[in-house]
């Protein structure tokens, strides 16, 4: 590439601009849902999941943090992005546990937060990008679905929760002794907004897999969807 | 007599180029609707949708996360083929012997200094800019890993400090490839279209 052999200018041909296109075709077309794309697209998104389970370690842990690094309570941040709050009854909510469970039916707040409790600073990171370390506080999920008889060698999880959000867990992750149905955030009762009266904390998913209000788990062999993964996102989201 | 031609660049190394070409594309314009989701930047708040690919967040992913795998494959081969070929040894690999060659080369680009200096294929600053740019290309795989998985491979992520600095590493490198990019595109067109070409077909002519 020595410049004494350049002989013409490439911006000066014409034919040079042969060589932007690929990047003007990926940036002016509409992939439209349905097409040979999207179902490339959809295909590799089902493979990246099935290597994300491979890949994940019950055994790793997500990093808890000081309390020096806690993000700010008033920085507690609350994604509204297409949900409403909803009207919790809080006083006679009940946790509905169905499937495959050797003891199905509701569970109030009482008997949950007689399991041990734990008090974890984990980060929780948003699809989007941006990321928070609350201070939860609540139970582990395993050993709620130990309490209530949980198949273990079931595969999935599905929650539905007050809000009519709903998504799913397999189950390593559900059993992860990180994953929590926290009851508390900085050390107090859990507001509406962060899913009160009983929400998950799932640091080894992407945000989307945190339910809040949820209402209802149900442990089953066949795959669930969730409000978000139905729409695109990616099923497993590990992190 | 008609033009010699001169081989410049193996099969391999011109498949992996263009393939690369290809997968950095989806990367950078996915990775940038990504971006849009949540800037980093205050002054970087949105990237024009023209720039990006994958039309919303989700798609986005999809296409980042397709195109990891274009990249990921190409580079291995790439560098598989460079140690085994030990092709780029003494033309495109930056080495001490380079060192001495780096001051002339630039005072020549400045014009102050009229004689270009002896090089072989490629010039010292151009050996400098070929070898870092396939270091950010790693850098660039490695911060995305410590952002796709900071559990799993939490050692990655805390390497570049944590979550969020791993992203604002991401874009880094990204952006580094980016500048790449832009001196890469002029130092081709001002070499002319023969020595354009030789990466589609491999020969050059010579004058």
């Amino acid at each position: 590439m020595n410049p004494e052999n350049g002989k013409k200018s490439l911006f000066a041909s014409r034919r040079s601009f042969l060589a932007v296109p690929p990047a003007l075709f990926l940036a002016g077309c509409r992939f439209a849902s349905g097409g040979k794309v999207d179902s490339t697209l959809k295909g590799f998104q089902r493979f990246n999941d099935w290597i994300q389970a491979k890949v994940f370690d019950p055994k790793k842990m997500a990093q808890e943090y000081s309390d020096e690094e806690l993000t700010p309570e008033d920085g507690f941040r609350v994604n509204g992005y297409d949900t409403d709050e909803p009207d919790m009854d809080i006083p006679h909510w009940r946790l509905i546990v169905d499937g495959l469970v050797q003891k199905p039916g509701e569970y109030s707040m009482e008997e949950i937060t007689k399991l041990p409790k734990y008090v974890k600073n984990l980060r929780h990171c948003c699809v989007e990008g941006w990321s928070m370390i609350p201070k939860w506080g609540g139970v582990l999920m395993k050993d709620f679905l130990d309490m209530v008889g949980a198949d273990p060698k079931a595969r999935y999880i599905a929650a539905e929760c007050g809000d009519d959000y709903y998504t799913a867990w397999d189950m390593p992750s559900a059993m992860h002794s990180q994953t929590l149905l926290a009851y508390e955030a900085y050390g107090k009762p859990l507001e509406l907004e962060h899913g009160a009266p009983l929400r998950v904390v799932m640091p080894v998913k992407l945000g989307y897999k945190s339910a809040k209000w949820i209402t209802r788990l149900t442990i089953t062999n066949e795959k669930p969807g969730g409000y978000w993964e139905d729409q695109g996102y990616d099923w497993f989201a590990g992190l | 007599m008609s033009a010699q031609k001169n081989y410049q660049h193996p099969f391999i190394i011109r498949a992996t180029h263009w393939l690369n070409f290809l997968a950095l594309t989806i990367m950078i314009m996915s990775g940038l609707r990504i971006y849009n989701a949540s800037p980093i930047f205050p002054f970087l708040s949105s990237i024009p949708d023209n720039l990006t690919l994958g039309g919303w967040l989700g798609g986005a992913r999809q296409w980042h996360f397709l195109g990891m795998w274009i990249l990921g494959i190409n580079g291995v081969i790439w560098v598989v083929y460079n140690v085994l070929s030990r092709h780029g040894r003494g033309t495109t690999i930056f080495s001490r012997k380079d060192v001495g060659g780096v001051v002339p080369m630039i005072l020549y680009y400045l014009r102050l200094r009229k004689q270009h200096p002896p090089s072989g294929k490629y010039n010292a600053l151009q050996k400098a800019a070929y070898t870092s740019v396939a270091f950010i290309g790693i850098g660039a795989v490695l911060t995305g890993v410590a952002i796709y998985w900071p559990v799993q491979f939490g050692v990655i992520t805390r390497l570049f400090g944590n979550y969020d600095f791993a992203r604002i590493w991401h874009f880094a490198f990204m952006a580094a490839l980016v500048l790449f990019f832009g001196g890469h595109l002029f130092m081709v067109a001002i070499s002319g279209w023969s020595n354009f070409l030789s990466m589609v077909t491999g020969y050059k002519k010579e004058g």
